[in-house]
């Protein structure tokens, strides 16, 4: 493609991938996670061991799942405040199958009963015109109140061999659960970018008039966006349950906030249309892993909460602060 | 798509023109006036169900717990209006609680009773610039704001030492006031007169109006020379110093402390914000139809206690609730 004459630098600048990112807003997130990797691994080399590799991925996993959730329905112009409430219920349902079937059907059922939280809150959302805030608000306490009706405390049967499966490894070095995270992300980045629905559900979070008059269905895009992330919260769930080893009706409270969290600090825009499947893995690994470099290093590890929020400022603020810096400077010398 | 409908004229179809009227006089109640009807509705079935829910006694019970959820979504309220949402209120609340408690005895109660309120302005002043200077979304900015302020309170509050609540937080809330012949917690006054300053501010002052304007087309609003910026930076202040003064009235009325004790209040809040007739996307909302939206919460809450029907039918039944304001007041106005 690029000619000989221009130097790497530039050649790099324009490669597709770069630019892809930069476009999604996920250039600062991926150089936070490679600064936050360095600065882990120069902590912790233990890191870089099977046991605490495996450790790492289970605490990641579930969260980069809701949060692909999550940029599913950002993408498509709305924010899921139900995806917590999903979260509990399919972990629960899960959990709660276990005791009768097999792990494979207490899977799909789990799965199918996160796509279904999915439909009702698309149909409201896309075909109802109600707004997604309000409609996922509602359906978190329908939901919520649904996990709690199914299992009112933690309990189920999530058997030793369904922790192998979800969260133990799958060969050496190489944790299970970032094989079920990496899959899931790899198919959704080809959904996303490789297939003309992938573009809708962009195409219906930036400019849904544009799409109606080119006589695309953005309704359609925005109800498979969260029939898809109600099924990947529901894996997420699986996850959680397999690597706790237990259902708990309150198991999904914690992923409600970190979750958008893990959005914003992917550079996604929550006007819709812009956000990143690799800047999303990138947020919720360092996310999920801030408290494990504080404990390494020695601080209180309560210390996460703040160097959390003030990681998600600084990445999200500071491309905004060089952005108005360098407008003023170019005005200035225009 | 849409047909525009000429409105009927008036004397010309007899029939259409009462319906017209039915509905213009429909209309004109205020938006905020509907959720009182509704729980005036809901206290009237829960009196024809039990004979003694429809007493004075049942109505202040179910009050008092209504007017702390009221006082904790008033600051969310204010943030809706103007166009946000504050999901730093449940960390906010915690964080006002712990440090009136832990100031009591160096500032004395008023003393700390300000510190705290001081505390939560200063969350929302943070908050406010963030959004307002740095234009990140109100929702990343508060979420952020929450986290930090939950490790603020478990690095900075002992909670075992935190266990005496002060005679001043409990004279505000939950102490019995008599009043005809029946006894009210102190907290319903209080609140009532909170709430009903807080609409005087919405309704009658300049800052008030541009609130609404702010929320509905900041654009327009800064046309007009409105200090967007500031109108904004000040109304989240305003819901911070709001959420610290609820953080004071619950370890007042509930007496205990926990990392935990405002978590309800982050969907909560925001319930009976939507419940109250505000539009989530901000330049609709009042503090009254706010009280009216955790009023109806709170007789819900009573009638399904009553009915033993347990707790999650309360939850499933205010997931109802919201969708059905949502469905008649939320629309999107465009197809």
């Amino acid at each position: 493609m690029s000619a000989p004459a221009i130097p790497l630098g530039a050649r790099l600048r324009r490669s597709p991938g770069l630019v892809g990112l930069k476009r999604e807003g996920a250039v600062a997130p991926v150089l936070a996670f490679v600064l936050f990797f360095v600065i882990y691994v120069a902590i912790n080399p233990e890191l870089l061991t099977r046991f605490q590799l495996q450790t790492a991925a289970n605490l990641v996993a579930p969260l980069a799942l809701v949060a692909l959730a999550q940029l599913l329905i950002v993408l498509v112009g709305g924010i899921d405040i139900s995806v917590a409430a999903v979260m509990s219920l399919t972990n629960v349902v899960f959990a709660t199958q276990l005791e009768s079937a097999s792990p494979l059907v207490a899977g799909v059922l789990a799965v199918a009963v996160g796509m279904g939280c999915g439909l009702f809150n698309g149909l409201l959302s896309a075909y109802g015109r109600l707004p997604v805030i309000a409609v996922t608000l509602a359906s978190s306490f329908i939901f919520g109140a649904l996990a709690t009706e199914v299992l009112d405390r933690p309990g189920g049967a999530v058997s030793e061999g369904v922790t192998l499966a979800t969260s133990g490894e799958l060969a050496p070095y190489v944790p299970v659960a970032l094989v079920w995270v990496l899959v899931a992300a790899a198919l959704l980045w080809l959904l996303l970018q490789k297939t003309s629905l992938g573009r809708h559900i962009y195409g219906a979070g930036s400019n849904a008039e544009g799409m109606r008059a080119a006589g695309l269905n953005d309704r359609a895009a925005q109800l498979t966006a969260f029939v898809l992330a109600g099924g990947l919260v529901a894996l997420g769930a699986i996850l959680l349950a397999g690597s706790t080893a237990t259902g708990d009706p309150k198991s999904g409270d914690p992923y409600l906030l970190n979750a958008i969290a893990a959005v914003a600090l992917a550079g996604a825009s929550f006007t819709g249309g812009r956000g990143s499947v690799v800047g999303t893995i990138c947020a919720a690994a360092i996310l999920g892993l801030v408290g494990n470099v504080l404990f390494f290093a020695g601080v209180d590890s309560y210390w996460q909460y703040v160097v959390g929020s003030v990681i998600i400022v600084a990445v999200v603020g500071i491309p905004v602060v060089v952005r108005r810096l360098s407008a003023r400077v170019k005005g200035a010398s225009a | 798509m849409s047909t525009v409908a000429a409105p009927p004229r008036p004397g010309t179809d007899t029939d259409g023109d009462a319906q017209h009227r039915l509905t213009e006089a429909l209309r004109r109640v205020p938006a905020a006036a509907w959720p009182l009807v509704v729980f005036a509705l809901l206290f009237l079935i829960g009196g024809i169900v039990r004979p003694n829910l429809l007493t004075l006694e049942a109505l202040w019970s179910t009050a008092a717990f209504a007017m702390i959820v009221a006082i904790a979504s008033s600051g969310q309220t204010l943030a809706v209006i103007q166009g946000g949402i504050d999901l730093s209120v449940p960390n906010t609340v915690t964080l006002s609680a712990l440090t009136f408690l832990s100031a009591v005895d160096g500032l004395g109660a008023f003393g700390a009773f300000v510190a705290a309120i001081a505390a939560g302005a200063v969350v929302g002043l943070v908050n406010g610039t963030i959004i307002a200077k740095l234009s990140l979304s109100p929702i990343v900015t508060t979420i952020a704001m929450n986290g930090f302020l939950f490790g603020v309170v478990l690095l900075t509050f002992d909670f075992s030492q935190l266990t005496d609540i002060p005679r001043f937080a409990s004279d505000i809330t939950s102490a019995k006031i008599a009043f005809l012949g029946t006894e009210v917690a102190a907290v319903v006054p209080v609140g009532l007169g909170l709430l009903l300053a807080l609409q005087a501010l919405l309704s009658w002052t300049g800052w008030g109006r541009a609130l609404f304007l702010v929320g509905a087309a900041p654009d327009v609003a800064r046309l007009a020379g409105q200090p967007v910026d500031r109108i904004r930076i000040t109304a989240y202040m305003l819901s911070g110093a709001l959420a610290a003064f609820a953080g004071i009235v619950i370890v007042g009325f509930y007496a205990q402390t926990s990392t935990g004790m405002g978590a309800p209040y982050l969907l909560g809040s925001v319930a009976a914000v939507v419940v109250g007739g505000a539009s989530i996307f901000g330049g609709r909302g009042s503090m009254i139809g706010t009280l009216g939206g955790a009023l109806v919460l709170g007789q819900v809450a009573t009638l399904v206690a009553v009915a033993n029907l347990g707790v999650n039918i309360q939850q499933l039944i205010y997931g109802v609730i919201i969708l059905f304001v949502v469905a008649l007041y939320g629309r999107r106005a465009r197809a």
